[in-house]
């Protein structure tokens, strides 16, 4: 995270658009959670970017590593490898749930149906697969949402942890 | 307590309690990390004078930094005086090191430059310099050190098989230098850090452990690693040394397989590399790719990627990896290597998570094995090494050679990591 740029600020939208994407985050995040892989991918759009840097997301992607940097392609490829069900990193898929807070939508434009949607997290996860720790990911998520045929769907989700600096156990779930 | 390491290591079998009990772990740490040459990074991650990276060899903290006459130096990260981390961060640049609690400042070389208050300091400054590894050497921009000082020459530890591991990968480059700056990704595994060495080096498990990406996706791998004996023929190599290799040359079905692509997606590197070297050593290089190879104790040249073993305890090893970049070749080129990377290893990569919850599943099992040591029946927990032992065979330079399947490799870490570990 920078200090050098200002931080954004909030935008405000009507009530009703604001409950339209509360809505979508919490189903985003229950599907996640409930590792309901088929269901997930069809919230994200044809040219969805799935991020998760080291660090801040302040860099290109293209240009350095990161833990996680799907394009829709590679998404699918990571869906299809879960659902073949013999992914060990997730056999069996980890219990988890997420809280969701501090929902900010720091850019709107309800006439073209296009929104930045910031929010904190703490994901709860057991590590059923061999250590069955109770693993904590605190973070922040961005995303981008776009109403496509009247339904909103993500065209980016950045997921930036606290902890990104430090060396990670699996991600091997959906963040 | 183990009188003699031969005894809990044999040719085709090692006791689990090597990977579970702490007393082992501070055995290696003194054997392995300090008397050994161990991988401290590459000096293209300090480009500059000033810049340093923070790195651990065994469990003692250093900095490895490029000095102002250009040399990479790798010095204590502990402050000579009372003991303070200098650098806490991943990497960075200074002009000297200030240590936070008094103040202390020592310059890029080491050498103790300022003590505040000095009327009452009654040393000499020479005594207080920075503790640093008795030898560092660099191989082709690989820097390596030996903190004790008698690991005899850095040649000597890489030896001819060693050496050669690392030109295949430089040589791919068409300036012959590559550099790593693309960053690295740290993979924190609760597992002992012998898991990676070994299933880094394991040319039997992709079959199983990596059945899902192998299901799910097109590589090279078919080719050259999976189906067992009857559908490849790649090697298993023991350099010698405790270094090893899983050559899948011979599986290779055609130029540039190991990149995935084609010449003409790549043609302005092609073309320098023909460049460098002729048309026919720039054609046995493009067909033959980077090794699959890992360099005793703790470096995995995992073909366009580099990785590094961590120890942090017994139970808790973090294994990073970054990718090779290449110089001379233009960002496209550069920038799907990092791609690669980012599939093929990491916490969310489509095959190493799989290999992290097989090495931890490992360390379950062998939780209590210390206790099993001195018995044979139930709980005795020995792992079987055997594979392959009496259809290898050894070439002329002095390699022992197997079935990509065998446990060559394995069987070459155990016996170097036996010789060192019943050194007293």
């Amino acid at each position: 995270m920078s200090v050098d740029q200002p931080s954004p600020s909030a935008v405000i939208v009507a009530d009703v658009t604001r409950r339209e994407i509360e809505a979508f985050l919490y189903l985003e995040a229950r599907l996640a959670d409930e590792s309901r892989y088929a269901e997930w991918e069809a919230l994200v759009t044809d040219d969805m970017h799935y991020w998760v840097p080291k660090g801040a997301a302040d860099y290109d992607p293209a240009t350095r590593l990161s833990y996680i940097n799907d394009n829709r392609a590679r998404l699918a490829t990571r869906i299809r490898q879960l659902r073949t069900g013999l992914r060990h990193a997730q056999t069996p898929p980890s219990p988890m749930r997420r809280i969701i807070s501090n929902i900010e939508i720091l850019e709107a434009d309800d006439a073209a149906g296009r929104f930045v949607v910031a929010s904190n997290f703490v994901l709860y996860e057991v590590a059923a697969q061999a250590t069955n720790e109770l693993r904590i990911w605190p973070g922040r998520v961005t995303h981008h949402l776009r109403r496509v045929e009247g339904r909103l769907r993500m065209s980016k989700k950045i997921v930036e942890l606290v902890t990104s600096e430090l060396p990670q156990p699996n991600m091997a779930f959906l963040l | 307590m183990i009188a003699d390491y031969a005894e809990v290591i044999h040719d085709d079998r090692v006791h689990g309690s090597l990977y579970s009990d702490p007393e082992v772990f501070d055995h290696e740490m003194d054997r392995i990390f300090r008397r050994g040459w161990v991988f401290v990074g590459h000096e293209s991650e300090v480009p500059q004078p000033g810049d340093w990276v923070t790195r651990l060899i065994g469990l003692e903290p250093v900095i490895m930094v490029r000095g102002t006459d250009r040399t990479v130096r790798v010095l204590s990260n502990r402050c000579a005086h009372r003991g303070t981390a200098l650098c806490w961060r991943e990497k960075g640049n200074s002009r000297v090191f200030q240590c936070n609690y008094h103040g202390w400042t020592f310059g890029l070389d080491g050498s103790l430059r300022g003590v505040p208050h000095k009327a009452g300091f009654e040393r000499e400054r020479a005594e207080l310099g920075l503790d640093r590894p008795r030898a560092v050497e660099l191989y082709r921009g690989f820097v390596f050190a030996n903190i004790s000082g008698d690991a005899g020459p850095l040649s000597d530890h890489l030896g001819a098989g060693g050496r050669e591991l690392i030109d295949r990968l430089c040589d791919l480059s068409p300036t012959g230098n590559i550099r790593l700056d693309a960053g690295w990704i740290g993979h924190r595994i609760q597992s002992n850090w012998k898991m990676w060495p070994e299933s880094d080096e394991d040319g039997y498990h992709v079959d199983f452990v990596h059945i899902s990406m192998l299901r799910t996706t097109q590589s090279y791998y078919q080719d050259t690693i999976v189906g067992g004996e009857a559908s490849n023929n790649s090697r298993a190599v023991d350099h010698g040394g405790g270094h090893s290799e899983l050559d899948m040359r011979p599986g290779y079905k055609s130029q540039l397989s190991w990149l995935g692509v084609t010449r003409e997606k790549v043609t302005e590197y092609c073309n320098a590399m023909v460049r460098r070297y002729g048309e026919a050593r720039a054609n046995r290089l493009l067909w033959e790719g980077p090794p699959h190879a890992f360099i005793f104790p703790n470096l995995f040249l995992a073909e366009l990627n580099l990785a590094r073993v961590e120890p942090l305890g017994v139970n808790l090893t973090v294994h990073y990896h970054t990718a090779v970049q290449f110089e001379g070749v233009d960002d496209q080129f550069n920038r799907r290597l990092l791609r690669q990377s980012e599939a093929a290893l990491g916490p969310g990569s489509f095959i190493v998570a799989d290999d992290a919850v097989t090495a931890e599943r490992m360390q379950t099992a062998f939780a209590g094995a210390a206790v099993g040591r001195s018995s044979n029946g139930f709980g005795a927990a020995w792992i079987d090494l055997s594979r392959g032992q009496k259809r290898e065979r050894v070439d002329e330079q002095g390699r022992r050679i197997g079935h990509v399947s065998d446990e060559v490799t394995n069987r070459a870490f155990w016996r170097r990591y036996r010789q060192m570990m019943r050194a007293k």
